[in-house]
Formats: C-alpha cells, sequence, structure tokens
C-alpha cells in the first residue's frame, strides 16, 4: 500500500467518526448515553451500591439546588453568555431568607427571590448598559458579594428560625424543582422571549434587526438568573437551616460543569436544548457522589471532575461559533 | 507558446454532505489571465482555496510545472509560487502595511534574531513605489487606510514575490474604477512577465474584456474551457446556467408615471457623520433607487427608515402619520430592509432557516401568545418554497447556505411578513445571475401588488434596469433625482455622483 492510498483511507474512517459524531440525532442522545454509562461504571464499581435507594435519595437531595439554579444559567447561556455570581447570589438570598424567617416564612421565600433579581439586574445592567462581556461582570459581582456574604457572617452564622427545617421534605423540594423547570420549560419552548434568547445567542445584530428587543431581553436574563437562584437558595435555607460564609461556594462552576455534561453548547444559540439541565445536573451529582462513595481523596475527586470537564468540553465545543460568547 | 503550468487532477471537496468541489480536471496555460466562473455555490471559491492551501483536499491533486502540489497553508503555497488575493479583507488590522506586505517572509530581515523593521519598511516603500502606490506609507498602520487602499497594498503583499500562479477571488467587486483599472493593469504586468493569472469574477463583461480563456464551473463540477475572444456573456450565462436565460433580466416596461399615494414620507433625516437633512417620498407600488458611491451615505439612508440608526434626527413617518423611530416600530408597520452586511444584519448565521423566516413574524404567528412548532414549520416552509431557497429542510443551518440562498431566505422572511415597504440594500451583491434574475422577477412581482421597494445599490445597471425613480447621494446629502427613462445612461447616473 503506497503512503497516499494509506492517508486517504485514514482521512475516510476519521470522516465516518466525525459524521456519526455530527449526526443530529446521535448529538442529541450523547448526554443521556453518558449518563447511562456513568452510573453503569460507578454500579460496577461500588458494588451496586449507588443503585440503593439510600443513595439515589442522597443523590437527589443534592440535585434540587443545583437544578434549580442552572435553569437560570441556561437561559443566560442560551443568549451566549456566562454567570459566575450564582454562587455569591444563592450566599446573599440564603441570608436575606434566614433573617426574614423570623417575621414570616413565605415573605422571606419572596425576599429571597428579589435580593437575587436585584443582583441579577445589577449584572443586567453593567453587561447591557457598558457592554461589558458578561463573564467579567459576574466574576466582579461574584468577588463582590461573597465579600458581602463574608462579612454579614463575620461573627456568627446566619440562622434561620428554627422550624423551618421542617419544610425539608422531598415531595415539597420535588415540587417547586419541577414547577421550576416546567416553568421555564414552556417559556423557553412556547413564547416569543424563547425564541428571541436563541436568535441572540445564534447572532445578536440579525436578531436586532428581526425586530427583537436586544438589550431589554439581555437585561431581563440576568434579572431572571438571579430571581431563580434567590428561589434555589429558599431550598438551601430549608436544608441547611443556618448560613455560614462558605453557603454557595463553587455552585457557579457546578453550574457551568454540569450544563456542559449535559451536552449544552458553552457559545449557547441555536442548539441549546431544554435537557441539558436535567441530564446535565444528575450527571454531575452522579460523579460526584460516586467519587465520595469510591472514598477517593478531595484532591483526587476535583482532578478527575477537572479532566472529565475538559474532555467533554475539547468533544463538544463548536469552533465555528466561539467568538460569540459575550 | 502553450506551455500547461498547472493542472488540476480530479480533484474533489465535501463540507458535511455537501459536494463543493467534484471531480475537476483543467489545465491552465503559461502566460495567460484564466477566468473562472460560476454561480454562487459552483465551487470557484473552494477550488482555489485548496490550490492555495487554505482548504485541505479531499482526493485528487494539483500538479505545478509537472510537480505535484503538496501545501498545507498559505505561506506554503507562496514558496511554491502560488499567491491569492481574496475576495474580503485579506490584509491584518494591528500591523503595518510593510509588515502586512511581508507577513510570512518576515526571515529575510531577521539578523542574529532580531528583525530589522526600517529594511523591511525601505524595502516596503520601494515596492510600494514600484507599484504606482507612492502615496501609501509603509511604515504606517494599515487601519489608517480604507479597503480599497488595503486591496491595493494586498495586490503588493500577493505578487511582490513574482508568483508563478496569482488568483485574484472576486476582488473587484470591492473595488472603484481607479482601484480596477489598477487592479487589471498589474493583472497584465504579470501575465506579460510569463506567469499566470486565475481571475474569479460575477461580472461577464469584465471576464471577457480582460481575461484570454475562461473556465465554467456548474454545481461543483467542470463544464468548459472557451477562448474569451470567441464568446459573448449570453453564451457564458448559458454555460453557467445550463439552460437559455430569458432576456428578460430587468423590467421592460417604460412610461409608466409614478402616481400613487405617498406611503413612507422621510423628513430632514440626519444621522451624525453619515447623512445631512435628507428628505423623500416614497409612492405606493414603486421602486425607487439610490444610488451613489459606497461612502455617500445611502446604505445609511436604509438604516434610518428601519430604525436601526444609532442615533438620528429628523422624522420617518407613515402615510398615516404614525413615526418609526425604532426596528420593532418598523416591523410592526410592515416595514422590510434586507441589509448589505448579510451575513451579520439580516440572517442570525448559526440557526436554522425556519427560525430566521419565522423571527420577524412571530408576533404574528403567536396564538394568545403561544408559539406552536407545527405552525412554524408549516409557515418556514411555505415561504422557503415560493422563493426556492435550496436547502434539505428548513432545519439545515443558514451558516451553511450559499450567498444566493442565503438572500433568498432574507427575502422569505420578509414576503412571509408580508411587508408593505421593502427596503433592499444591496439585493444582488456577490450574488450569480440565476438568482439575480430571480430578485429581479421578484420585485416586479411584489410592484404589481402595491408594494413600494426602496432599492439601495451600486450597481448603475440594476438601477436604471428597476427603478421607477433614482435618487443620487453624494457626500451624504442627495445630490439629484432622475425619472425611469429608456434614455439614460450609465454617465447621467455618475456625473452626479462624483
Amino acid at each position: 500500500m503506497t503512503e497516499k492510498t494509506k492517508q486517504t483511507e485514514q482521512n475516510g474512517s476519521l470522516s465516518k467518526v466525525k459524521k456519526v459524531l455530527s449526526a443530529p440525532r446521535f448529538l442529541d442522545l450523547l448526554p443521556l448515553i453518558g449518563l447511562v454509562i456513568i452510573v453503569a461504571v460507578f454500579a460496577v464499581m461500588t458494588d451496586m451500591e449507588i443503585v440503593t435507594a439510600k443513595s439515589i435519595n442522597l443523590i437527589l437531595s443534592q440535585v434540587f439546588v443545583l437544578m434549580i439554579a442552572s435553569t437560570g444559567v441556561f437561559l443566560v447561556m442560551t443568549i451566549g453568555g456566562l454567570d459566575f455570581s450564582q454562587g455569591s447570589i444563592l450566599g446573599i438570598s440564603s441570608i436575606v431568607i434566614s433573617s426574614l424567617s423570623f417575621y414570616s416564612i413565605p415573605l422571606a421565600m419572596v425576599a429571597g427571590i428579589l435580593a437575587g433579581a436585584l443582583i441579577g439586574a445589577f449584572n443586567g445592567f453593567f453587561h447591557v448598559k457598558f457592554k461589558i462581556p458578561s463573564f467579567i461582570v459576574t466574576i466582579c459581582t461574584m468577588y463582590l458579594f461573597r465579600g458581602l456574604c463574608a462579612y454579614m457572617t463575620t461573627n456568627a452564622p446566619v440562622a434561620a428560625v428554627t422550624n423551618i427545617t421542617s419544610l425539608n421534605l422531598t415531595w415539597l423540594k420535588v415540587v417547586f424543582t419541577v414547577g421550576v423547570l416546567v416553568i421555564v420549560y414552556c417559556i423557553f419552548t412556547y413564547t416569543k422571549l424563547g425564541a428571541s434568547l436563541k436568535a441572540i445567542g445564534a447572532g445578536e445584530t440579525a436578531a436586532r434587526f428581526s425586530g427583537v428587543r436586544t438589550n431589554l431581553t439581555k437585561f431581563l436574563v440576568f434579572v431572571a438568573a438571579g430571581a431563580i437562584t434567590g428561589f434555589a437558595a429558599f431550598l438551601n435555607v430549608i436544608k441547611v437551616g443556618s448560613i455560614t460564609a462558605t453557603a454557595g461556594n463553587q455552585l457557579e462552576t457546578m453550574i457551568l460543569i454540569a450544563l456542559v455534561l449535559g451536552g449544552m453548547p458553552i457559545s449557547g444559540g441555536a442548539k441549546v436544548r431544554f435537557s441539558n439541565i436535567i441530564i446535565g445536573t444528575l450527571v454531575y451529582c452522579v460523579l460526584n457522589n460516586g467519587l465520595v462513595m469510591l472514598g477517593l481523596d478531595t484532591a483526587i475527586q476535583q482532578l478527575i471532575k477537572g479532566t472529565v470537564f475538559l474532555f467533554v468540553v475539547t468533544l463538544t465545543i463548536d469552533k465555528k461559533s466561539l467568538h460569540i460568547i459575550k | 507558446m502553450n506551455e500547461i503550468i498547472l493542472k488540476a487532477e480530479n480533484v474533489c471537496k465535501s463540507f458535511g454532505i455537501t459536494k463543493a468541489v467534484c471531480d475537476v480536471s483543467m489545465s491552465f496555460v503559461k502566460g495567460e489571465i484564466h477566468g473562472l466562473i460560476g454561480e454562487n455555490g459552483s465551487g470557484k471559491s473552494t477550488f482555489v482555496s485548496m490550490l492555495c492551501g487554505i482548504h485541505s483536499i479531499d482526493s485528487g491533486r494539483f500538479v505545478l510545472n509537472g510537480e505535484e502540489l503538496h501545501v498545507k497553508n498559505q505561506v506554503q503555497a507562496n514558496d511554491k509560487g502560488v499567491s491569492i488575493i481574496v475576495q474580503e479583507m485579506g490584509t491584518l488590522s494591528g500591523l503595518t502595511v510593510a509588515d502586512n506586505i511581508f507577513l510570512g517572509r518576515e526571515d529575510k530581515f531577521v539578523r542574529f534574531g532580531i528583525k530589522n523593521t526600517a529594511a523591511m519598511n525601505r524595502e516596503a516603500a520601494m515596492l510600494l513605489e514600484k507599484y504606482g502606490f507612492g502615496d501609501i506609507n509603509a511604515a504606517a498602520m494599515i487601519d489608517n487606510y480604507n479597503f480599497e487602499d488595503r486591496k491595493l497594498i494586498e495586490i503588493v503583499k500577493a505578487t511582490h514575490f513574482g508568483p508563478r500562479i496569482v488568483v485574484v477571488d472576486e476582488t473587484t467587486t470591492a473595488l472603484s474604477q481607479k482601484g480596477r483599472e489598477e487592479l487589471y493593469k498589474h493583472m497584465r504586468r504579470i501575465r506579460d512577465e510569463g506567469n499566470t493569472v486565475i481571475f474569479i469574477s460575477h461580472n461577464l463583461t469584465e471576464i471577457i474584456e480582460y481575461t484570454d480563456s475562461v473556465s465554467v464551473l456548474r454545481d461543483g463540477k467542470y463544464i468548459d474551457t472557451v477562448k474569451s475572444s470567441e464568446v459573448s456573456e449570453d453564451e457564458l450565462k448559458r454555460l453557467m446556467v445550463g439552460r437559455e436565460i430569458a432576456n428578460k433580466y430587468y423590467r421592460t416596461d417604460y412610461g409608466q408615471p409614478v402616481e400613487g399615494e405617498t406611503v413612507l414620507s422621510v423628513r430632514n433625516v440626519s444621522v451624525s457623520g453619515q447623512i445631512t437633512d435628507i428628505s423623500f417620498e416614497l409612492h405606493k407600488g414603486e421602486i425607487l433607487g439610490f444610488g451613489g458611491l459606497s461612502e455617500c451615505g445611502m446604505h445609511e439612508v436604509g438604516k434610518a427608515i428601519f430604525g436601526a440608526s444609532f442615533d438620528r434626527a429628523g422624522t420617518v413617518a407613515l402615510a398615516n402619520g404614525t413615526k418609526i423611530d425604532s426596528i420593532p416600530c418598523a416591523i410592526k408597520h410592515s416595514i422590510a430592509y434586507a441589509s448589505k452586511d448579510r451575513d451579520n444584519e439580516s440572517l442570525v448565521l448559526f440557526d436554522s432557516i425556519r427560525d430566521n423566516i419565522v423571527l420577524p413574524s412571530i408576533n404574528d404567528l403567536a396564538e394568545k401568545n403561544i408559539l406552536k412548532k407545527k405552525k412554524l414549520d408549516k409557515f418556514a416552509n411555505e415561504y422557503a418554497k415560493m422563493i426556492s431557497v435550496k436547502m434539505t429542510g428548513v432545519d439545515q443551518f443558514v451558516s451553511n447556505l450559499s450567498g444566493g440562498n442565503k438572500q433568498k431566505v432574507v427575502l422569505a422572511r420578509w414576503i412571509g411578513k408580508n411587508s408593505d415597504i421593502i427596503v433592499l440594500d444591496s439585493p444582488t451583491r456577490g450574488i450569480d445571475v440565476k438568482v439575480k434574475a430571480d430578485i429581479y422577477s421578484l420585485m416586479s412581482e411584489l410592484k404589481e401588488k402595491g408594494k413600494s421597494i426602496i432599492m439601495i445599490s451600486e450597481e448603475i445597471q440594476e438601477l436604471l434596469g428597476m427603478c421607477d425613480r433614482i435618487i443620487i447621494m453624494k457626500n451624504g446629502v442627495i445630490s439629484g433625482e432622475l425619472a425611469r427613462d429608456e434614455r439614460l445612461n450609465e454617465e447621467d447616473l455618475i456625473v452626479k455622483m462624483v
């Protein structure tokens, strides 16, 4: 066989692999296949321990806050933005909810959502008005509000009213989570707003020239992401009961990793799927718990998570549309 | 003197499922200007991109001077004596003129790891002088020069080292008459020095006048090569399209004065730095043309009408007095706009044909604020098919379509919106004969339905052929107005433009 034919043959098989990988149906299914594989791998490695009722319950208890908060960031990423302020929003909103829970629990919940929305508005304002890329604005707000969180919890953790943890019921959290998912899904799929989000992510100038109010929409998306995480903070408070300086620590990276594991293109746009949220957060929590069950050192766990994340991003990234990240 | 210098042998290239170039074999003779024509998506640009190392070759090969050509990038291609002047901007911002000219060959000026900038600037200045572009400063940042000057600099960049093959890819559309003359001059010089120019253009007059032979591609396949002196434009068109094109290219009716009611009036509109005090009226069923040099401000007029200018003074109002101030307001009141910058302003590039077609009409398609996918699909399919967009389905991404098909998607969305006032900025820019003819007949059809069209164009022929009235602009103000008349010719318009 000559050098040249070898080369063409290699090219041939390579392009075949690429073709299978880029077939639309296969791409949509890839995250789901990943979830099944990861569950199977851990089931084998932990002698089926990960699929016992007890483990599943544990995993679910961790998934609620992450899944709700991811829903908001999903919207931000759809327009081609990134949001790193989610962890600090969860912290601030949790503190607000805890402090107000002594007066009225529903009032505290609403106030938590409002606090999140306000921080979101702060992000949106700087991003839209001064045209600062969203990941820079939100990294700044992350430090700003993380600092505020630390300040407010300097002397002692902020405790909520003691009976609030009696609301820590699985069925209630399921209802809340499904509620958020359904509402956002309907807005995303069946309204003009949802269509506008995808269009902005896929080509903002053209979206503006097609009649989309791009600035207003972008602002609202950040407000919504903040408000949704403010709601997630309520679930956080009923779970933990009192808030320390580390509340919501690393939440932003957990969300980002989860969404990418769920198949979300990092540049947003027309190829995002709502299922990215659900599958991604599940994959993340299974991975997280599986590594703990294997009894691995925390440092090793982070190393593995980092590697998996890099691997998935490398596999799924679309070079052509990367310039869109705002 | 018919020595063959370059041969393509069974060259193929696919992008996904699209076969861009399919088994093309052809030869180029030493010392000729060889035209390469074909409709959009016929594979011309892809073909020369493979020759110059911009795209890889799927199968087949190029043979230069009896030796197989193996190049992975443009620098390697240059080393083998093949260079290209590209369709879009081919110079890099943020570098000096000299840096650009010697991009990839800086080594020549490096001694002991240090670049001798002064020597490089001196040599660049000498080259510019030799090419007759002496007023360009070699040491200046390239950003100080406009698109046209940068194209001239690119000519120097691509040809100063005496390449044996120079590809000129649709460069003339970006140039003024003066710039074109310069380009033609250097193409002839390269030929007379015994080298070969491959010249891609949509302008058939230009092709026949300046080339020695012409090859035609259609749907990625090689069709034929003919002698330029023995062929007519109509014959070339027939070869490109593969069937006879009816001679009815433009409108043929004359002498019908525009008497329709006024549908849009523009009063004292100014945009700082772009246009000053523009006033005119648009009538029902009229095609109103805007002509001028590309910097004359006419493109901004289109944006101003559509409410897309950032800082506009004056008023744009409908017949009933409704003022148009923003894009959503313009769309709501039945104004459509197809931008000159198709890829950024007209189309959401990384999105499906469906989403692009439904986006402006999304308010009309919602039932009680709810969008139904079936309904959107039906709508998109209906209008994509009406305008005969060549596609695999409405799910296909717009970014994969050819220029002509992209423009069809733009038109489909506004026909779908049923807009009454349609602003078309450079609707046939970079578009081949067949789609051009489709667009002209669509415009006539719309006119007959009583729609009003504003056509902004840099092509004088199509203004003369299609418009009921032509407004000419110069330096941001209106410099003249002409009514449709058979006796009008290009001169009449040019006088008012410059």
